[in-house]
C-alpha cells in the first residue's frame, strides 16, 4: 500500500507544554485512520502538523509525497475542529464559496445533499448545531479531495445524521479517498476506521485496526450484575456470591452496587446466573458484554495517565510509520 | 483568470457577510452623514475668524473623507481577522488555493467599495447642504476615487497586521482606535499644519494619511500638483498591503 501520509519524529511545543512528542505515523492511500485520545493529548495539534498548518519544532510531514505547504492544494481537504465559517452566508452559498476557491469543484447542492442537508436556504449561524456540522463537512468534500482530515467531524450531530455521515466516510473510502479523522466516539472510529491510533499526551502510544487493538487492550469478556441495593454497601449476599464465582476461577471485581465477573464465556453465564439464585443475591439487572475499543481506549489512556509517563507504552512510536495491520504496542508494558 | 475567480469568491462571501448585517450597513453609511451634519452644517466654518474650523469649509473635505478612509478599513479588516483566527478560518484557507495577498485583495475592494459609497454620500452631502466650493471635474472625480482606492490598500493592510496581532477582537477594536485618532488629527485633514509646534511638523509626512489629505486637496479645493502624494500614497499602499498579507497566518 502506497503511505499517502508520512509523519516522522513530529514535536511540537507550547511553552512547557510539548503537544506533540516524537510522533511518528504512515496512513496508506485509500485508508481510514481514526485517531482516538483523551481531550489535550495533541489530536488537533497533529492534524495541524499533517496539513502544514502549525509549525514544527521538529519532525518532517509528507502528504502524498510532498509538504503539505508545497502540495497542489485542490487535493487536501480539512474540517477543522470548533470550525466557525463566515457568517450571513446559506449552506448553499457557503459550499458555493468554497467551491469557488478551487477550479474544479463539485456542485454544492450535490455535496449538501451527500451530507444530509436538506436546508440550504437558511443562514448558517441560524442552523441547529447538527446541520451546522454537516454544512462544515460539506465544505471540506467541495474540491473531491484525495486526502481528507476531518477533525471530530460528528461532534453535535443527532445520531441519524451521525450514521450518515459515516456512510459518507466509508463511501469516500470506497472510492479511493484517504481519511484521517479525529473523534472521541468510539463506536465511530471502531465502524469506520482501517486502523485506530490512540494520542495521549502528545505520543502515539498504540495503533493498529480496531479488533487487534480491542484483542490486546480490550480486556475479557464479562458480565456485569446492577444489584438491587439502597445502602452504599455491597450486600452479603453479593459478597459471598462473588466468594463462590472467585473459587470457581472467575475474576470479580465488585462495586458499591455492582458486580462485573470478567472472563465469562457465553457458556459460562449459567454458572454466573447459579452462583447469584445460590446465594439469593438480588439483581435488576445482568449484562454480558464483549470488549470494544472503548475498553481498549480506557485500558491505554488509564496506564498513560497512571503511568504519568507516555513512554512507557510509546516505545513502538518508531515503528508505528512502518505498521499496516499490525498492532503496536510496547513489549514491556504488556 | 484561476486568481480572478478565487478573489471574486471571496469578495462575493465578504460582501454579502457585510450587506446582511443590518445594523453595520446602516453604521456604516450613516456615519458619514452625521459627520458632514454635525461638524460641516452644526458647527460650520468661520473663515479667517478663528474657532474650531477657520479655513473654508472645502478645505474640510479631505478631513471627512479621511474619516471613512481610516476607520473602516481599520475597524473591519482588523476585526475580520480577529474572527477568521478564532473561528479557524485561516486554517482552512490555509489548505485551500486561496493564498493571503488573494484574501487580501478581496477584502480590500469590498472595503474600497463601502468607502467608495460613503465617499460619495460625503461629497453629495458637501455639495448639497454646505456652502463648500469644490474643484470637481470627471477626471479629478476620478483621481479623489484612485486616492480613495490607494488609501483604502494602505488601511485595509494596516487593519490586516492589527488582526493578526492582537489577540481578540476587542485587542483589534482597542488598537485601531489608539492608531486612527492620532493619525487622523496629525495627517494635515482637520488641523493645520500652522497649529502644530513646528518641531513637530515634520512628523506629518510620516502618516500615510498626509498624502491622501494633501493630494484630495490639492485636486478638489487648491488646485496645486497632487503627482507626488499620489505616488508616495501608491508606494506605500504597495508596502502596507504586503505587509497585511504577510501578517495573515496560515498557521496557529
Amino acid at each position: 500500500m502506497t503511505d499517502a501520509i508520512v509523519a516522522e519524529g513530529l514535536r511540537r511545543e507550547y511553552g512547557d507544554t510539548a503537544a506533540l512528542d516524537g510522533v511518528s505515523l504512515s496512513v496508506g492511500a485509500g485508508e481510514v485512520f481514526a485517531l482516538v485520545g483523551p481531550n489535550g493529548a495533541g489530536k488537533t495539534t497533529l492534524v495541524r502538523a499533517l496539513t502544514g498548518t502549525t509549525t514544527l519544532d521538529s519532525g518532517s510531514v509528507s502528504v502524498l509525497g510532498d509538504h503539505p505547504r508545497n502540495l497542489d492544494r485542490s487535493r487536501l481537504g480539512l474540517l477543522p475542529q470548533s470550525f466557525d465559517p463566515p457568517e450571513r452566508l446559506t449552506a448553499r452559498e457557503l459550499v458555493a464559496y468554497y467551491a469557488g476557491l478551487y477550479d474544479e469543484a463539485r456542485d454544492p447542492g450535490s455535496v449538501l445533499e451527500s451530507v444530509g442537508m436538506d436546508d440550504d436556504a437558511t443562514w448558517y449561524e441560524k442552523l441547529s448545531g447538527g446541520q451546522q456540522r454537516r454544512t462544515c463537512v460539506g465544505t471540506a468534500l467541495v474540491n473531491d479531495p484525495d486526502v481528507l482530515f476531518l477533525d471530530e467531524p460528528t461532534t453535535g450531530i443527532d445520531p441519524a445524521g451521525r450514521r450518515a455521515l459515516w456512510s459518507l466516510v466509508e463511501d469516500l473510502a470506497a472510492s479511493g479517498t484517504t481519511v484521517f479523522l479525529t473523534t472521541h466516539d468510539m463506536a465511530e472510529a471502531e465502524r469506520l476506521a482501517d486502523r485506530v491510533g490512540l494520542l495521549a499526551d502528545g505520543r502515539l502510544v498504540a495503533v493498529g485496526s480496531p479488533a487487534e487493538l480491542v484483542a490486546e487492550f480490550g480486556g475479557r469478556t464479562r458480565v456485569v450484575v446492577d444489584l438491587t441495593t439502597d445502602t452504599t454497601d455491597i450486600p452479603a449476599s453479593a459478597d459471598a456470591a462473588a466468594s463462590a464465582l472467585a473459587d470457581a476461577g472467575f475474576e470479580v471485581e465488585t462495586t458499591d452496587d455492582s458486580l462485573v465477573v470478567r472472563g465469562v464465556s457465553p457458556e459460562d453465564i449459567g454458572e454466573v446466573v447459579a452462583a447469584l439464585d445460590a446465594e439469593a443475591v438480588a439483581y435488576d439487572a445482568l449484562a454480558w458484554t464483549e470488549p470494544d475499543l472503548e475498553d481498549a481506549f480506557l485500558e491505554l489512556a488509564g496506564r498513560s495517565v497512571a503511568d504519568g509517563d507516555p513512554t512507557a507504552l510509546a516505545g513502538m512510536n518508531d515503528d508505528v510509520g512502518e505498521n499496516h495491520g499490525e498492532t503496536a504496542v510496547a513489549e514491556g508494558d504488556r | 483568470m484561476t486568481a480572478a475567480s478565487r478573489v471574486r469568491a471571496e469578495a462575493t462571501a465578504a460582501w454579502h457577510s457585510f450587506v446582511r448585517r443590518r445594523t453595520a450597513v446602516f453604521f456604516t453609511f450613516f456615519f458619514p452623514v452625521i459627520l458632514i451634519l454635525i461638524f460641516a452644517v452644526l458647527v460650520g466654518t468661520n473663515p479667517g475668524g478663528g474657532g474650531l474650523f477657520a479655513e473654508p469649509a472645502g478645505y474640510y473635505l479631505p478631513g471627512y473623507l479621511a474619516v471613512v478612509v481610516l476607520f473602516t478599513p481599520l475597524s473591519r479588516v482588523g476585526s475580520t481577522v480577529a474572527r477568521h483566527r478564532e473561528g479557524n478560518r485561516f486554517e482552512k484557507l490555509a489548505t485551500t488555493p486561496l493564498t493571503r495577498a488573494e484574501w487580501l485583495l478581496a477584502h480590500t475592494l469590498v472595503n474600497a467599495a463601502i468607502i467608495g459609497l460613503a465617499g460619495l454620500i460625503i461629497l453629495g452631502l458637501m455639495a448639497l447642504v454646505t456652502d463648500a466650493t469644490l474643484t470637481l471635474g470627471p477626471v479629478s472625480l476620478l483621481l479623489v476615487a484612485a486616492f480613495v482606492a490607494l488609501a483604502s490598500v494602505v488601511f485595509c493592510g494596516l487593519g490586516a497586521v492589527l488582526g493578526s496581532t492582537a489577540d481578540s477582537q476587542d485587542g483589534v477594536i482597542a488598537a485601531s482606535n489608539a492608531i486612527a485618532l492620532p493619525l487622523l488629527f496629525l495627517s494635515e485633514t482637520f488641523v493645520t499644519p500652522d497649529l502644530l509646534p513646528a518641531w513637530f511638523r515634520p512628523a506629518m509626512d510620516l502618516s500615510p494619511l498626509t498624502y491622501f489629505a494633501r493630494g484630495v486637496r490639492e485636486l478638489t479645493f487648491s488646485g496645486g500638483a497632487f503627482g507626488g502624494d499620489l505616488l508616495v500614497l501608491a508606494g506605500l499602499a504597495l508596502a502596507f498591503f504586503a505587509a497585511g498579507a504577510y501578517a495573515i497566518p496560515e498557521t496557529d
